[in-house]
């Protein structure tokens, strides 16, 4: 009188097997309990197993039925478990066989005995290919399962469709894996005018380099960011998989998997919205569904200052740890942070043809908000201007698809150095070999001052990235001087 | 009976607008009548103001002697010639400072400068200062700031009139300026008692002091609204000659500087320019040989980076390779709005 059956539960965006075992027991009627950490909607499943298995047909066993979810020690959420939880019991109770326990299920049922989708069918989906059995999953569940190819995955729509899923009598194929790189609706063809800009955009995509964008409203600064995933090359299957896992444990599907994803919360974005948390079992934030891609700070010093300082850890490590009673879990943050901002609070300070109407207090106070250790993580910082009208009724610019041509050559260089540049630290920075020139052309701008000591790492970093665009092992005067550019006034705007 | 310098020096303290103690002490009579309307309440006053018109002259003599504050009135022989002359003269002054015997010009401009604005008024504060006459301006932020910074390098003493008390530097940030433009034997004036806050009302009384006391006022950036074009105003009707820096035409903080030229200041160019034509309205400078200032590169007006590039180059990548030669050179740099300016 007892059979088990396979679930997950997601720990962060990592999913654990979890074992759903079901005992049926002696006399008392129809009494149901579950142990092993189950939150109330888990709790609540037996409510809905029982509606569901009497709309479909079978009976419910006139005993003492016993769930557990083992793990014990893990806890576990959601209505997920509903379906595994079913078949089990089924099998426990000897109305359908034990064989149709050997799968990976997850699904809410429905009173009528239909299924309604779940967190984590992708995970799932994982769990299953380890474990070399069939997986049931629900409509929206199984189409971000999808991408695991070595998954057996079924898309069922209901209890009995299941139940005859699990028994092979009837295959439901899963759908399609999400196809590839639709055309993107930014790109920088588009763009007319801005040469440095675009400059600096290539370059920031080709060594992963954070990017700040301050210049006038109307001035095309967040079209600017929107192209910066167009120019990343396409993810390769692993890292697909790893975005994926994360979006799956947000409750999330993508819509195509190997596009670098963007993120780009509104700055009056929560700090638990933007770096996860959340009650009881931690979610990830917007900075995690941006992992491995772009996250888009747009009126960076509009966003609340604790959010800003809560960035700089997972900016410094690429993974963020959310530490809550009970659990601590660690979600990926490897991004690529790109923010704009205007030079001052009217966004028209140092306009040439409009005047600024923020008193210089309110500048420096706007200004000061950005200062600060934050500051020095963006490698890139440009000015943007509005465009000339000339410039917007001249031919369209270079096609994103070049410039991403040229962006994977130089990763492919940084990945046979093993690491990104944007990561490179000083005693690395110190092995860059540049030319005598070069070297000179830094020292001589040090001396003048137009670069201090913390500019420096900066420059050669960027040197680093321009050097690898043009495929060039040693680094060159014109990459120098390139990134004395890009890296802007740095030194001046803080403080 | 106290005398009348002892009731000036109790009336100062209470820090009225001085066209409000003018108007009283020419109605009411001597200022002991003004001071026993005080405290007899005839008076619209701050209770702090009643407080301080109570303390005897003796001890607030006593407490800017320990200051180094002095108290001059306009019958002082230390109180300068040009101001006792003016229909709205001060009835007195704060100051800090040696006496003030020297020719004065005044540099006057926005708060809110560009980096071009700021070098060309420390460029003439300079050439002014080593021309041997004095710079006068109000120790404010932006321009004002500039042309006292500038006149530092040079021999002549300068002057600063402020909007506070004299023992006040507003803003904050030219505390240090403040003090070394004492220290270079300057001289600070304030109609404001020691202690008082830089209140905006104050402000417009002390342009009539900067442009009063100067020979000639140059105006070096000013837009259409901001205190730098009324000061030019008052130094219209005061007969003083003005002299504006012009600019683009379009460009907002040039548009004051073009009104000016329009309605009949002078136009000036260079450093060497001015010291030419102020030749013309005030005489030869004191100064035994002017020297000619130091050649340095013209300043430009910043410039969007992509505007610069498209003189540079076709190709930008190029173009951004030769802007970063000349930064790291130092013959330009790039600004905190992010625009190209020399270096």
């Amino acid at each position: 009188m007892f059979a088990s059956t396979n679930s997950v539960a997601l720990v962060g965006v990592e999913a654990r097997a979890v074992s759903v075992e079901v005992h049926v027991g002696g006399g008392e009627k129809g009494r149901l309990n579950v142990v092993g950490l189950p939150d109330t909607a888990v709790r609540e499943a037996k409510d809905r197993v029982m509606a569901a298995m009497a709309v479909s047909g079978y009976r419910f066993p006139a005993r003492s039925v016993t769930v557990n979810l083992a793990p014990a020690d893990l806890p576990k959420s959601g209505s997920a478990y509903d379906l595994p939880i079913a078949l089990a019991l089924l099998a426990a109770a000897g109305e359908i066989p034990i064989g149709a326990c050997n799968v990976v299920a997850l699904g809410e049922l429905a009173l009528d005995g239909s299924l309604r989708s779940a967190r984590g069918g992708l995970g799932a989906a994982i769990v299953a290919a380890e474990m070399g059995v069939p997986c049931l999953l629900p409509a929206e569940a199984a189409a971000e399962a999808s991408i695991v190819t070595s998954a057996d995955v079924q898309m069922v729509g209901s209890l009995p469709a299941a139940i005859s899923a699990a028994l092979g009598e009837s295959v439901f194929p899963g759908p399609a894996p999400p196809g590839y790189r639709p055309p993107d609706p930014h790109d920088l063809a588009e763009v007319r005018g801005q040469p440095l800009a675009k400059r600096a955009l290539e370059v920031a995509a080709a060594g992963g380099h954070h990017m700040l964008l301050s210049g006038p409203p109307g001035s095309g600064k967040t079209m600017l960011a929107r192209c910066l995933p167009g120019v990343l090359p396409d993810l390769d299957y692993e890292t697909a998989l790893e975005v994926a896992q994360v979006w799956s444990s947000a409750g999330k599907a993508r819509s195509c998997l190997t596009v670098p994803p963007m993120r780009s919360p509104h700055h009056t974005a929560t700090t638990a919205a933007v770096i996860g948390g959340g009650s009881g079992v931690p979610v990830p934030g917007e900075i995690s569904m941006a992992h491995r891609g772009v996250l888009f700070l747009d009126e960076l010093g509009e966003f609340r200052p604790q959010l800003l300082d809560a960035l700089r850890q997972p900016l410094e490590e690429g993974e963020v740890t959310i530490a809550r009673k009970g659990v601590t879990v660690t979600f990926p943050a490897a991004i690529q942070l790109v923010a704009a901002t205007n030079p001052c609070p009217c966004g028209f300070h140092g306009h040439f043809r409009k005047g600024c109407e923020c008193s210089e207090r309110m500048i420096q106070r706007y200004r000061r908000r950005l200062s600060g250790p934050l500051m020095d993580r963006f490698d890139i910082r440009i000015r943007v201007e509005r465009v000339d009208p000339d410039a917007l009724i001249g031919p369209p610019g270079e096609p994103s698809r070049e410039v991403a041509s040229r962006v994977a050559g130089a990763w492919e260089v940084q990945r046979s150095r093993g690491r990104r540049n944007r990561d490179l630290g000083r005693s690395e920075l110190d092995e860059v070999e540049f030319t005598s020139g070069a070297q000179r052309m830094i020292e001589g701008a040090l001396r003048h001052g137009s670069m201090t000591g913390r500019g420096f790492d900066r420059v050669r970093r960027l040197a680093r990235t321009v050097a690898d665009l043009a495929g060039a092992e040693v680094v060159q005067e014109s990459h120098v001087s390139q990134a004395l550019v890009l890296r802007g006034h740095h030194e001046q705007y803080r403080g | 009976m106290s005398s009348t310098a002892d009731d000036l020096i109790r009336l100062a303290h209470v820090g009225m607008h001085p066209d409000r103690l003018r108007g009283l002490v020419t109605k009411a009579g001597p200022p002991g009548r003004v001071l026993r309307q005080i405290e007899r309440g005839y008076l619209k006053l701050p209770d702090e103001a009643r407080q301080a018109a109570r303390v005897p002259a003796g001890e607030r003599r006593e407490s800017l002697r320990r200051a180094g504050i002095e108290f001059l009135l306009r019958s002082d022989q230390g109180f300068p010639e040009r101001l006792r002359n003016l229909p709205d003269s001060p009835l007195f002054l704060f100051q800090r400072g040696p006496d003030f015997t020297g020719t004065a010009v005044a540099i006057v401009g926005t708060r809110t400068c560009t980096t071009y604005g700021r070098r060309l008024a420390e460029r003439y504060g300079a050439a002014i200062s080593n021309a041997g006459w004095s710079v006068v301006s109000g120790l404010a932020k932006g321009i004002d700031g500039a042309a006292h910074q500038g006149s530092l390098r040079g021999p002549a003493p300068g002057i600063a009139v402020l909007g506070s008390g004299v023992d006040v530097w507003y803003p904050r940030q030219h505390c240090k300026l403040g003090e070394s433009l004492l220290e270079a034997g300057g001289t600070v004036w304030s109609e404001a008692p020691p202690g008082a806050r830089p209140l905006g009302w104050r402000f417009p009384p002390r342009n009539r002091i900067i442009s009063g006391i100067a020979h000639a006022v140059i105006v070096v950036e000013a837009g259409v609204k901001g205190g730098a074009l009324v000061t030019a105003r008052i130094a219209l009707e005061q007969g003083r000659d003005i002299f504006a820096t012009p600019g683009d035409v379009g460009r907002y903080s040039s548009l004051g500087c073009n009104l000016l030229i329009r309605d009949g200041a002078f136009p000036v160019l260079d450093a060497d320019d001015l010291l030419e034509c102020l030749q013309l309205v005030i005489g030869t400078p004191p100064a035994s040989s002017v020297e000619k200032s130091t050649p340095e590169p013209a300043p430009d007006t910043g410039v969007p980076v992509d505007r610069f590039l498209a003189k540079l180059d076709d190709d930008p990548v190029v173009g951004i390779a030769e802007l970063g030669r000349l930064v790291a050179l130092g013959e330009v740099k790039i600004d905190a709005d992010g625009l190209v300016v020399a270096g």
